[in-house]
């Protein structure tokens, strides 16, 4: 198997999950705030925002031992005109000081409410522009199997489900402190939080989905241009690549396992109505 | 018209014996794993049984021998974030070692499989046309090594007026590409699919 590019997957999945992890966390901060307030929603998405940083910081580690002259590191940005790899360095930098300046301004309650929502919504908007940088940094003629529209499109969907499945564990471990705290919790905290795991579930099922489509797809759209390119996926890299399938759809299940509580399949179906969150048994509250 | 050296090579007169690959290696010091020059052999054909017993054959092979294209658009120099990589005005691609981070990006953009990657010095490496010969008003190690004459350099306006302008014979990528500055003279056999792939990459052992 190739090890070599470790340093550049770490990076790659550290900060599609980090952008992932910010929009999704705004998404849920936009619907709690609709129905239970803005005090709510921040209590509810303060926690996990905090955990955001220092997975792009590790991320952003992560990529320098990628280069093989580390030193020179920071002449990275000074092909912004024509090199995508500089726009991604760019935007990665950019992102993560938007990113720092509206957790500080979160946590300590700097500015209004309206303000920093302004800030999130910059900071979101740049890391959108690094999750693309990063595709189009794979976006080359000379590698037909690369320049595909698919790059880009998976690129996107890792993002949103590294994003829905960090924040789903940044909100179960929240969920064990607040149980911890006060056991058979039965706070509009604690409702707000199982529900946000059960859309999380939902999302990450979907999204898992969407890539098992999205697999197949780009091997079929390689037989034109790369044909040589398939033909080694299923050769050479054959059971990787197998693995890889495998492991989406178990990563459904599991997902579906874990977090969708029986009672949501199905309402003719009534059960305990007791969900479960990664094996807590959680008790109704409603 | 800028000016743009490149080089010339002739597939009906390369026997791949490597002389020119080995004489890159020794002039440039290259290390093991680096062959800026490469020759690559393309064969094919088939045997087929004809009615009288005896079978008929379509068999050939042939070689091309490739240092750096010194692409008139040179996808390393594009992708480069350090703008180590540049395009000087005779044309000639170079690589700046203080400027490289290593970050293997225009090995990646190179369809030619040019620029090198050096271990030891964390830094990209590649032909670089013997600059040093080219303003010595010598012509480069591979060339002058060269048993069949099959290579040589010149301005590539001039080289097209003398040779034409065949720039994608098996196994190069499309010229539209990269728009190389070389000019070859087909093999019989010769096609010119374009197709893109990474270079198999038969050094004949050496490496």
């Amino acid at each position: 198997m190739n090890v070599r590019e470790w340093a550049l997957i770490t990076f790659t999945i550290l900060a599609q999950m980090s952008v992932g992890s910010f929009i999704v966390l705004g998404i849920v901060h936009y619907f709690t705030a609709k129905k239970s307030g803005e005090k709510q929603a921040d209590e509810l998405s303060d926690r996990a925002l905090l955990a955001i940083g220092p997975v792009l910081a590790l991320g952003m580690a992560a990529s320098l031992l990628h280069l093989g002259n580390p030193l020179n590191a920071y002449k990275a940005v000074t092909n912004l005109g024509t090199s995508w790899l500089s726009r991604e360095i760019f935007f990665g930098v950019l992102f993560a000081v938007a990113g720092a300046v509206f957790a500080v301004m979160q946590w300590k309650k700097i500015a209004t409410f309206q303000i920093r929502n302004l800030v999130a919504i910059l900071a979101a908007v740049i890391g959108v522009a690094l999750v693309y940088s990063m595709a189009m940094v794979y976006m080359m003629p000379t590698r037909p199997s690369w320049n595909m529209l698919t790059t880009p499109v998976s690129f996107f969907a890792t993002t949103l489900l590294l994003g829905v499945l960090a924040m789903g564990a940044a909100f179960v471990a929240n969920y064990w402190y607040v149980q911890s705290k006060n056991p058979g919790c039965a706070s509009e905290q604690c409702v707000l939080l199982r529900d946000s795991l059960r859309w999380f579930a939902v999302a990450s099922i979907v999204l898992l989905g969407f890539q098992f489509v999205l697999l197949p797809l780009w091997v079929a759209l390689m037989a034109g241009p790369a044909t040589a390119s398939a033909a080694m996926l299923v050769g050479e890299f054959g059971v990787v690549f197998a693995l890889r399938l495998a492991f989406v759809f178990l990563g459904a299940g599991v997902a579906r396992h874990l977090f969708v509580p029986r009672g949501v399949e199905s309402g003719a179906r009534k059960s305990d109505g007791h969900g479960r969150v990664l094996g807590v048994r959680a008790r109704p509250c409603r | 018209m800028a000016k743009q050296l490149g080089f010339y090579f002739d597939a009906t007169a390369c026997i791949g014996c490597r002389a020119c690959q080995v004489a890159c290696k020794d002039k440039n010091d290259l290390v093991v794993g680096q062959t800026w020059r490469q020759v690559v052999e393309v064969s094919g054909g088939s045997w087929t049984a004809q009615e009288n017993g005896t079978w008929a054959t379509t068999a050939f092979a042939y070689y091309v021998s490739l240092g750096c294209q010194h692409c008139e658009k040179p996808s390393c120099v594009e992708v480069c974030p350090t703008g180590a990589m540049t395009k000087r005005a005779d044309g000639i691609v170079v690589v700046n070692a203080e400027q490289c981070i290593g970050c293997r990006y225009c090995e990646w953009a190179c369809p030619y499989g040019s620029p090198q990657f050096n271990e030891a010095k964390g830094v990209m490496t590649k032909c670089n046309f013997c600059e040093d010969y080219v303003a010595q008003g010598k012509k480069p190690a591979c060339v002058d090594a060269c048993v069949m004459r099959a290579l040589d350099i010149g301005e590539l306006a001039d080289l097209r007026v003398k040779y034409g302008s065949v720039a994608q014979i098996d196994p190069l990528p499309a010229a539209n590409l990269t728009r190389p500055s070389i000019v070859l003279t087909p093999h019989a056999k010769s096609s010119t699919h374009g197709d893109v792939k990474k270079l198999a990459l038969d050094k004949g052992g050496m490496k």
